[in-house]
């Protein structure tokens, strides 16, 4: 909140004689005071704040109950059971008792191999995602798998932006190759339905930049149908009004605030399931060497489209719960749509094929939590953003760490030693 | 429906060789050079002689424009700046031909298409960067019309060759016998699926819901008594132009000649989308944004005719013919993927 903002608030009630307690008053004279740039977070902040549903951000609309709704996971609780089977056969098996640091974090997820069941969520071209190559150093040196956000090249550029603050797609990709050590992880790139328009993937599949990426089979490509933050919404991204001629044929184009920047914003795309169905086949058929991935929004039928890209022949499906993170999204959207998680969880069947989950994962309770509810492996976004900024060298590596450290004393807690052993039994909710 | 299996990816990455081609003195001055590219205007000349008394009318289209064929496997599009709007190089002729049916009923046009193609092909023996193809529309046209017209051509082509170019074909050490005896016959029309089965009772994993891979089609072409033609692929493995069939949706109405030799592919052709909301939602299917094929869909939302059609490879066609190793010796400035030459 700008401090401006903060000042007229405050001035509010000595300025009007009219008081309206219990209604949700502040927000509606911010929309009278801004109109429609009330819609979403206050405009300074674009660029350098990330936004997502949650517990730690008071909704817009002073409802609270769509806030704990969406918490569904964080207030399930671990329940490690007093009899362990599975520790006597990791007892038996070591000739010793077990440990936590006996817990084997390693894994497989949609044709990438991680060191931990973690991936880099999609980052996108928001200056917040882009200060530095920082996030691809750290994510290489860790050998964990990381997602190219799909408006990075159309925004950014495809080799360089030529912009310190904008990274390129290629600029991305060398960082991360410099760090990787072998055999492990892999980069992922996302396009989505208006990037159909600057061909990302056949830029990228003919690139000599990823040709060792392909050669090992770490090479990715995710279609992205939506995100968390924003279900049924494309991409939001603040423009200046010079960069506006020949897009707006394009984009629909929204002045929220007089002289000031724009916003453009991009089709979401349309789907049926044939649409969805024959788009997966395409992309096996024309990138055979790049692994298939496919990104959800938390729609009420993820169940169904998980099914269809999985039959289609999808690596992975990756699912982003509404409490996922964006860097830009009109705040009902932030309090108002799109299925939590941990009920996206529930509405597939994870058995059917790989899923990776996201939105608001940070630490290790949430992600075993996401695993035992049958994800393979789950995303880091704005904590990877966070850890960056704290530290530019280190702190993804150090948040992993921590991270590391913790699922291997809580799995192990549990009685178990390799993350694929998780299940529903390990979850305990205050309802059931 | 059909539907995939899982298979291991390839992960051979095949690198071209700095010296994969000739030095362009070399090769310009080659007597085989110069005996290829005489087979090649024969068989031009005959393709030409063939549609025209067919009562085709050749055409010459745009080699830039807003949009191309949005193209497959993996190939990128050249850019071009025209004026400060982003143009394409043709990749195919496919929208100028179907919107070219409003002036003549039965068109052709020998068409250079650029195609930035993935790296590994530049080892398959029957990729270029910069070829050309023998494209063909004829409206109101069923797609087994089309096969004939294709085999018609090709037979006519490969006659006149033999008839006119038997000093270029023995300096090539071309097996004339053989040739005659490739286009003497009726060309088979197989099922897409039953090509699947019979790679896979050979022991190679091809899935059933896409494209015959590069190195299955050399396969089945070495095997191959005469050009056949696959027909019916899966929609999923081409562009949003070819036709669904409506009896076997998930089917497309579409072909592929493929001649034998181990040459594989010669031709792609199809019945065509003509009908707007039909066009529409194949682009989607195919992941295409509808707005940048602005100027097609104006075309079509005003109507154009059912039509079916087909582009057969120059060089593909001429390496064939020749008997050639690959097909970049049979044009005199080849561009293969990924290797820098003039």
């Amino acid at each position: 909140m700008t401090a401006s903002t903060v000042n007229a608030m405050n001035t509010v009630n000595a300025a009007n004689a009219l008081t309206a307690p219990g209604f949700p008053e502040t927000e509606v004279r911010r929309r009278a005071r801004d109109g429609a740039a009330a819609v979403f977070p206050p405009l300074a902040d674009y660029g350098s704040a990330v936004y997502g549903a949650g517990p730690h951000r008071p909704p817009a609309t002073g409802s609270a109950d769509a806030i704990d709704a969406i918490d569904a996971i964080d207030a399930l609780r671990l329940a490690p059971p007093l009899f362990m089977p599975g520790r006597l056969a990791k007892l038996i098996d070591l000739g010793r008792e077990p440990l936590y640091s006996d817990v084997r974090l390693a894994a497989s997820f949609g044709g990438l191999d991680s060191p931990l069941p973690v991936y880099v969520s999609a980052l996108g071209s928001t200056r917040a995602a882009n200060t530095s190559l920082g996030i691809s150093r750290q994510a290489g040196r860790l050998g964990i798998p990381m997602i190219i956000g799909e408006n990075v090249a159309p925004m950014n550029g495809f080799r360089t932006s030529g912009d310190e603050h904008r990274k390129g797609l290629l600029e991305r990709i060398h960082a991360y190759l410099e760090e990787l050590p072998d055999t492990v992880g892999g980069i992922c790139v996302q396009q989505s339905t208006e990037d159909a328009n600057s061909e990302v993937w056949n830029q990228v599949y003919s690139d000599p930049a990823v040709g060792e990426l392909l050669a090992t089979g770490r090479l990715a490509f995710e279609l992205k149908v939506g995100q968390g933050a924003k279900p049924g919404l494309g991409g939001l991204t603040m423009i200046s009004e010079a960069a506006v001629a020949g897009l707006d044929d394009q984009y629909a184009i929204e002045r929220l605030v007089a002289d000031g920047p724009v916003l453009r914003c991009s089709s979401p795309g349309t789907f049926t399931e044939e649409i969805f169905r024959q788009q997966i086949h395409l992309m096996r058929n024309n990138y055979p060497r790049a692994r298939c991935w496919v990104k959800l929004f938390p729609g009420r039928d993820v169940g169904r489209a998980a099914e269809v890209a999985w039959q289609a022949g999808a690596d992975a499906v990756t699912v982003d719960g509404a409490e996922g993170g964006t860097g830009w999204a009109p705040t009902a959207f932030l309090d108002h749509v799109g299925l939590p998680l941990a009920e996206c969880l529930r509405r597939i069947d994870t058995g059917r094929g790989t899923l990776l989950a996201s939105g608001r994962v940070w630490h290790g309770p949430r992600a075993v939590k996401l695993l035992a509810l049958g994800a393979s492996g789950v995303g880091l976004g704005r904590a990877a953003l966070v850890a960056v900024d704290e530290d530019s060298e280190h702190g993804l590596e150090r948040l992993l760490q921590a991270l590391e450290l913790e699922m291997k004393l809580l799995i192990s807690a549990l009685g178990k030693y390799a993350t694929a052993e998780l299940g529903h039994e390990d979850l305990w909710e205050a309802s059931s | 429906m059909t539907t995939q299996i899982d298979r291991p990816l390839s992960t051979a990455m095949p690198v071209p060789d700095a010296d994969i081609l000739p030095l362009p003195r070399l090769h310009l001055a080659d007597p085989r050079t110069r005996a290829t590219l005489r087979i090649q205007q024969a068989l031009l000349a005959g393709a030409r002689e063939h549609l025209r008394a067919g009562g085709s009318v050749e055409m010459a289209h745009p080699i830039i424009g807003p949009v191309t064929d949005p193209g497959s496997r993996g190939a990128k599009q050249a850019d071009i700046d025209f004026y400060g709007h982003h143009y394409k190089l043709m990749t195919s002729a496919i929208l100028y031909k179907q919107a070219s049916l409003l002036t003549f009923d039965r068109i052709f046009l020998v068409a250079p298409n650029v195609r930035l193609e993935p790296i590994e092909t530049s080892s398959t023996r029957r990729h270029l960067a910069e070829f050309r193809q023998i494209d063909v529309e004829v409206a109101r046209a069923t797609r087994d019309e089309a096969m004939d017209l294709v085999e018609g051509v090709i037979r006519h082509a490969v006659t006149k060759v033999l008839a006119e170019c038997a000093e270029e074909l023995a300096a090539l050490e071309r097996d004339t016998a053989a040739l005659q005896a490739f286009v003497a016959a009726p060309f088979a029309r197989i099922p897409h699926g039953e090509v699947v089965e019979r790679l896979r009772a050979k022991g190679y994993p091809q899935a059933a819901g896409t494209e015959i891979e590069w190195q299955a089609e050399e396969l089945i072409s070495r095997d191959a008594a005469a050009p056949f033609f696959v027909v019916g692929y899966p929609k999923g493995s081409r562009g949003f132009y070819d036709k669904e069939s409506t009896e076997d949706p998930g089917t497309l109405l579409n072909f592929d000649l493929i001649a034998p030799e181990g040459c594989g592919e010669l031709c792609s052709g199809s019945e065509r989308e003509f009908e707007y909301a039909k066009i529409i939602t194949r682009m989607r299917e195919t992941g295409e944004n509808p707005a940048k094929y602005a100027w097609y869909l104006d075309v079509v939302r005003n109507g154009i005719p059912n039509s079916a059609g087909f582009g057969i490879g120059v060089e593909r066609l001429t390496r064939w013919v020749a008997g050639l190793d690959s097909v970049w010796q049979a044009t005199a400035f080849p561009k293969l993927a990924g290797v820098v030459s003039p």
